[in-house]
């Protein structure tokens, strides 16, 4: 691939020797930027990003500005391959960035790694394998509160009180459990570290409408606690209807920006992307 | 027809063996399916790293007997035992550091670190035999016997006897603390779940906050208890050989396989099934039929399907036919 030799596993696909299960799936650490611009204070705002994954790998955000406000639904929306996930990503720490700056609260964390940014108030839900399968959902919620260390019970109470679903099956082993309940699993444990910003990679990928419209009421549910959401989606229609802030990418860069209705009554957005 | 005596001939040359033998078995499996687990590769070290551990403990167990201490009627090795442990620990940390680190930092595939978990291997062979010397070691002392055959003779009048060593007993009970320790670590503790989140999915056990270097490092430590504590057991049980320990590779790895890789428990039912396999195949059953059968039917042969010199074969077909109709082991472990 990249001509590491370390990377080469010489065609090896025997799993007696190897462990392929539950391994890096490639999420690499690369924060940083040489340049730093400036706009207007939002809660958190990956500002001006360009980057690309690795050091030397082909730029996917061209001059891509993301901004959410505190207590706000931010919802970024495209076409296949627009670099939604890689902008949310860019503002986890997930993404080289070459130019533009990301900053929560008024700080800049551009060079903190994704684990700092959790500590500093961050939360992310990965859009697959996004739940410990092997363990209970409990211990799923435990594990979000790892870094935590006072006492969780309220907030693991909280989560129950948000998808009462998951206090009825909090000890069955969370790979059992259906599509939508897995999400709400994922969301639980990522709210367990008290976040002040979540960011969620299609909530709704692979689950029925009937278990989407529920979720998103429960992101509406989380987004009024107080925590700001910043979510990428497929369906863009319904993810616009609950959002404050709407971003719509085309290749890497900022196509169209303003609130959720008014993008939604935008001619030429419904006409690229919401079909008609 | 003598159904008594053939049960007690049984459980004598069959059943008490091959459980004492089981459970060295299983701790040995267990040490395996956790570095499978957690590091993601099969660590051929393994037997080498329990002939290590052991080495020390005879060593300490030798120093011991020289200045007069000793259990009364316990082996000393016990005494010598968290010496072992902690020698073998730094063993292991110290192979950690100083060489799957750097393939860690590298983000290297599994099947490299599987390639110098074997030179590794070979490292931790010479460095045991360069100590010990390739030679059989005998550290076995206390009392010999729970209860002797002829005693047992005495007091049931039969004709067979069932001896009970007691390295036999010893390697039982010490198998059950450990296990029962060991699963109320990883399913209580926050440090044993933690690790369960790690083998689980790497990536979201990072974003939960979870050290990887401390999941590790914590994993080795408990390795190392393990690999020590089986090769006590076994050393205590039959006698230490550095060679004797390399071989018990095959038998561990495929105790982790019949299991299912990355599944504790299957580690320990695993252990269970080749050890009784591998005992009852080379078992001369002669004895115990010419119990169970009219005195027309008596085998005049030994009854006995393998030589013991082909034990090994045994658990090479067990794992061949585990891994050709059932993948993933007793235990749905990882599929293979």
């Amino acid at each position: 691939m990249s001509g590491n030799p370390y990377q080469d596993d010489h065609g090896n696909k025997d799993a007696t020797i190897t462990n392929p299960d539950g391994a890096s799936g490639g999420m690499v650490a690369s924060p940083g930027s040489d340049a730093k611009k400036h706009t207007a204070e939002a809660y958190l705002i990956g500002d001006s990003m360009t980057g690309g994954y690795g050091k030397t790998g082909p730029d996917i955000l061209h001059d891509c500005t993301i901004a959410v406000n505190k207590g706000e639904i931010a919802v970024i929306v495209g076409p296949n391959g627009a670099g939604k996930s890689t902008a949310m990503k860019a503002t986890f720490g997930m993404l080289n960035l070459r130019q533009g700056a990301v900053r929560l609260d008024g700080e800049d964390i551009t060079d903190l790694s994704p684990q700092d940014r959790v500590i500093k108030g961050m939360g992310f839900v990965p859009q697959t394998q996004n739940i410990f399968t092997s363990m209970t959902v409990e211990e799923n919620l435990e594990m979000g509160a790892f870094i935590r260390t006072d006492d969780f019970r309220d907030t693991m109470d909280q989560v129950f009180d948000l998808f009462p679903i998951l206090k009825e099956k909090r000890r069955q082993p969370a790979g059992e459990l259906s599509g939508g309940q897995r999400q709400q699993v994922a969301v639980g444990r990522a709210l367990m570290t008290r976040p002040k910003v979540l960011l969620l990679d299609e909530p709704t990928a692979g689950v029925s409408p009937i278990v989407m419209d529920e979720l998103f009421d429960r992101i509406i549910e989380v987004a009024r606690t107080g925590i700001s959401i910043l979510m990428v989606e497929q369906n863009a229609r319904q993810a616009l209807e609950i959002a404050d802030q709407g971003y719509v990418l085309v290749q890497g860069a900022n196509a169209h920006t303003g609130t959720g209705k008014a993008l939604l009554g935008d001619a030429e957005v419904r006409k690229s992307f919401l079909g008609g | 027809m003598d159904f008594l005596n053939a049960i007690v001939a049984l459980s004598n040359f069959v059943l008490v063996p091959a459980i004492a033998y089981g459970s060295q078995l299983a701790i040995g499996a267990l040490g395996v399916t956790l570095i499978y687990g957690i590091l993601r590769f099969s660590n051929f070290a393994h037997g080498d790293t329990m002939a290590f551990g052991t080495m020390v403990v005879v060593l300490v167990t030798w120093l011991f007997q020289s200045w007069g201490i000793s259990l009364g009627p316990l082996p000393t090795a016990l005494l010598a035992l968290p010496f072992g442990i902690a020698a073998c620990a730094l063993l292991v940390l110290g192979t950690d550091r100083a060489v799957y680190k750097f393939y860690r930092a590298q983000k290297a595939k599994p099947v490299i670190l599987v390639i110098v978990s074997m030179g590794v291997m070979f490292i931790m062979n010479s460095v045991v035999r360069f100590i010990i010397g390739p030679d059989e070691q005998r550290f076995a002392d206390g009392e010999r016997f729970i209860i002797t055959a002829r005693e047992f003779k005495q007091m049931t009048g039969l004709r067979e006897g069932l001896a009970l060593k007691s390295t036999q007993g010893l390697t039982v009970i010490t198998a059950v603390i450990v296990v029962a320790l060991l699963f109320w670590f990883l399913n209580r503790t926050r440090t044993g779940k933690s690790m369960r989140a790690y083998s689980d999915n790497e990536d979201l056990a990072l974003l939960s906050g979870i050290n990887p270097e401390r999941v590790v490092m914590i994993t080795w430590l408990i390795v190392a208890a393990l690999a020590t504590i089986a090769g006590t057991l076994y050393g205590l049980d039959k006698s230490f050989k550095p060679f004797t320990y390399f071989q018990l590779l095959l038998p561990i790895f495929a105790s982790a396989i019949v299991g299912g890789l990355g599944s504790p428990l299957g580690a320990i039912a695993g252990g269970f099934v080749i050890a009784f396999s591998e005992v009852t195949i080379t078992y001369a059953w002669k004895k115990v039929l010419v119990y169970l059968m009219p005195e027309s039917l008596e085998p005049s042969g030994l009854v006995q399907l393998l030589s013991t010199d082909y034990k090994f074969a045994v658990s090479f077909a067990i794992l061949l036919v585990v891994l050709l109709f059932k993948p993933t082991g007793l235990f749905k472990g990882k599929s293979v």
